[in-house]
C-alpha cells in the first residue's frame, strides 16, 4: 500500500484525466464501501433483522390463539405456614419449574405472590422488608407489593400475579392472574 | 453536486417503524393480546419487502 503511494506520487497525472467518473483519488481498499448505496443496502438488511426477530414472537402468540385461552394450571403447594412468618418472603417456582416466583407474607392472613422475574429484563426480584417493597437489583427498579405495579426505576409493566389459597396450613399456587390492560 | 437523499430518509422512517413495531409486539406479548401480537408481527415483517423497494427505487439516484 506505502509503496503504491509513492508510485503514485512519482508519476505525473495525465490532464485532463482520461476517465470520467472522478474517482482517480480514490486509492484505499474499501474507500468506496460506506457511499450512500450500501447504506442504504445496510439499512434494508436492518429492515430484514427486525423482521425476522419478531418471527418467534409471532409463532409463539398464534400457538397461543390455536390453542384457546383456556389454559389450567396446577395447584402447588409452595410452603406451610409454620415456615413463613410475617413479613418474610419465600421463593419458589410456578408454573414451571424456570419461573421463579415469590411468595411474601404482608400480614397474618395476607399473602401476595408475584412471578419474580424483573419486568424490565428479567433479572429476580427480591423482597426488601425494610423498604416494604420488591426491590430489583439491577438497575432498582420497585414494585408495590400489594399491586405488583411498578413504582420506581425503568419496568414498566407490573409484575404477574400469582393467585393463591390457603388451606390447612399450607399455601398453595392455584394460578397466574391475567394482565388487564 | 446535489444528491438525493430520499431513499435513506425513507429508509429511516422504515427502520423506526420497525423499531416502534418491535417494541409493540413484545409489549403486546407481554399482555398476553396475542392478536396485537400477530398484527404488528405481520406489519413488521412487512417493512421488509417496502425496505428493499424504496432500495430498489433509490439505489440509481445520484
Ligand atoms: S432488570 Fe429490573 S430494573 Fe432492570
Amino acid at each position: 500500500m506505502i509503496e503504491d503511494n509513492k508510485d503514485q506520487k512519482n508519476r505525473k497525472p495525465a490532464v485532463p484525466y482520461d476517465e470520467d467518473n472522478y474517482t482517480h483519488n480514490i486509492r484505499k481498499d474499501n474507500e468506496r464501501k460506506l457511499d450512500r448505496r450500501s447504506f442504504m443496502k445496510m439499512m434494508v438488511g436492518a429492515a430484514g433483522v427486525f423482521a425476522v426477530s419478531t418471527l418467534p414472537w409471532g409463532a409463539i402468540a398464534a400457538k397461543h390463539l390455536a390453542a384457546g385461552d383456556k389454559r389450567t394450571y396446577p395447584k402447588n403447594k409452595i410452603t406451610a405456614l409454620s415456615d413463613i412468618p410475617v413479613g418474610e418472603a419465600v421463593e419458589f417456582a410456578y408454573p414451571g419449574e424456570h419461573d421463579s416466583a415469590l411468595l411474601v407474607r404482608l400480614e397474618e392472613g395476607t399473602f401476595k405472590a408475584y412471578q419474580n422475574a424483573c419486568t424490565h429484563l428479567k433479572c429476580p426480584v427480591f423482597w426488601s422488608k425494610e423498604e416494604g417493597e420488591l426491590v430489583c437489583p439491577c438497575h432498582h427498579g420497585l414494585f408495590d407489593v400489594h399491586t405488583g405495579k411498578p413504582v420506581a426505576g425503568p419496568p414498566k409493566r407490573p409484575l404477574p400475579e400469582i393467585e393463591l389459597a390457603v388451606e390447612r396450613g399450607t399455601v398453595y399456587a392455584t394460578g397466574v392472574k391475567r394482565y388487564e390492560a | 453536486m446535489k444528491r438525493s437523499y430520499y431513499g435513506v430518509i425513507f429508509l429511516s422512517l422504515v427502520l423506526l417503524a420497525c423499531i416502534v413495531f418491535t417494541q409493540q409486539v413484545v409489549n403486546a406479548f407481554f399482555y398476553e393480546q396475542y392478536v396485537k401480537v400477530l398484527v404488528f408481527a405481520v406489519l413488521n415483517i412487512l417493512m421488509f419487502p417496502l425496505a428493499f423497494w424504496i432500495y430498489r427505487k433509490e439505489r440509481n439516484v445520484d
